[in-house]
């Protein structure tokens, strides 16, 4: 079960907006970490992701364990943001 | 079969030319949908600012143009799903369209799944591929900030994207095979990032090898000059615009017929070699490469498509066999 879901974004990212529009569309919250707005917070997604890309979507589970997903990528965003 | 839902439309895309296919359809109550499997508006929503687009006189960022077009067509009921098609193929009189989430039926399908950018194919490129290798600056650009970059390429995008990332990058190095083919306006504009010394344009430079560390992530770019001698360009990043590739792949055990290339082949009412499948934009072989174009190719192959709905076609004889 997901507990939460954290993206980091940039404005101009479309890829970003992609994933947004998959979890809204799934009825999904999540929290949003614009790059562009927390400069400070770069390293942590680099850090996190060990890419200097975003999409950088982070899914903690219940059990507090943490899947990273680089990139636009349905077939990772799918099978770690369902409900079973 | 009986039993499924046959749709009256399913396109394969979700860029200019799908989109304004879309509008076009579900105005004349062409129930339509569309499967994406990247991002909503194509490549045109990673651009940074579309400037020959008409009817904006100031351009157009890219994401807005697409959130425009996604909203124009789904006002009138087009429905974008998100996923992939992974095979197109007749079924008695329908098609049926394989995708990553299952079949779906349809009497007519859209090809406009439009380009991607090309790869180098030089050593390091997949090693630092979103580790200091990248082919979208909109996205990733704001990860350069104050620190150097080198661009590959010399057409529209390259430049236009080499000046977008200025807004980040202390300094960089575009790097041009043999010359700029970029637009005169573009090439305008490149001028005076060259001359306030934010770009430097170097032509005749093939990329060899894209070098870098597990630390550091990218650290150079090796070119050859046309004098075949080795240049080194430090870098903390790479970022590729050198030609397009068709999103074509998908097709490749299909009776849809491509040119060499890989775009796709079609006649004049713009319908491939499998009835009642059309293609309209970048994907199609003889597009012009322009959003304007594909715009205008998706509004003639909603019209084509109506008429091969209403049985009212009139077939022409393809222009694949005029190639052969």
């Amino acid at each position: 079960m997901v507990k939460n879901i954290t993206i980091f974004t940039t404005n101009t990212c479309g890829y970003c907006q992609m994933v947004k529009t998959y979890l809204k569309a799934k009825g999904m919250g999540y929290d949003e970490v614009n790059l562009d707005e927390n400069p400070t917070r770069r390293a942590e997604a680099q850090l996190l992701s060990g890419a200097t890309t975003v999409p950088v979507t982070i899914v903690t589970k219940t059990d507090d364990s943490q899947e990273v997903i680089v990139g636009y990528n349905l077939a990772r965003l799918v099978p770690a943001v369902a409900v079973n | 079969m009986s039993d499924k839902k046959i749709h009256d439309l399913v396109i394969v895309g979700a860029g200019p030319a799908a989109l304004t296919a879309a509008i076009y359809t579900t105005r004349e109550d062409i129930e339509t949908v569309l499967y994406e499997k990247g991002v909503i508006g194509g490549l045109a929503a990673v651009t940074d600012l579309i400037d020959n687009y008409p009817g904006f006189a100031e351009g157009v960022h890219g994401l807005e143009l697409a959130k425009s077009l996604k909203d124009q067509a789904e006002r009138f009921g087009a429905v974008i799903e998100l996923g992939e098609v992974l095979s197109i193929e007749q079924e008695g009189k329908h098609k049926k369209i394989n995708t990553l989430f299952g079949d779906v039926y349809a009497k007519s399908v859209l090809i406009a799944t439009g380009c991607d950018y090309k790869k180098t194919g030089v050593p390091g490129e997949l090693v630092y591929y979103a580790r200091g290798v990248h082919y979208c600056a909109t996205c990733d650009g704001a990860f350069y900030r104050d620190k150097r970059l080198v661009v590959i390429g010399g057409g529209n995008s390259a430049v236009q994207e080499s000046i977008f990332l200025t807004r980040f990058a202390t300094h960089i190095d575009l790097l041009v095979r043999s010359t700029i083919k970029a637009s005169d306006v573009l090439q305008k504009e490149l001028k005076k990032f060259v001359d306030d010394g934010k770009i430097t344009v170097h032509l005749g430079v093939t990329p060899k090898e894209i070098k870098g560390n597990q630390d550091n992530g990218v650290t150079s770019v090796v070119g050859v000059d046309n004098n075949d001698k080795e240049v080194d360009f430090p870098t903390d990043g790479v970022f590729v615009f050198i030609g397009l590739k068709p999103n074509t792949d998908f097709l490749n055990d299909s009776d849809i017929i491509k040119d060499p290339i890989g775009f796709i082949q079609t006649d004049s009412n713009l319908q491939t070699s499998m009835s009642g499948v059309f293609a309209a934009g970048d994907v199609r072989s003889g597009a012009t490469m322009q959003i304007a174009s594909a715009a205008g190719e998706g509004a003639t192959a909603a019209l084509k498509i109506r008429e091969y709905l209403e049985g009212k076609l009139v077939n022409d004889k393809p222009a694949v066999l005029s190639l052969q």
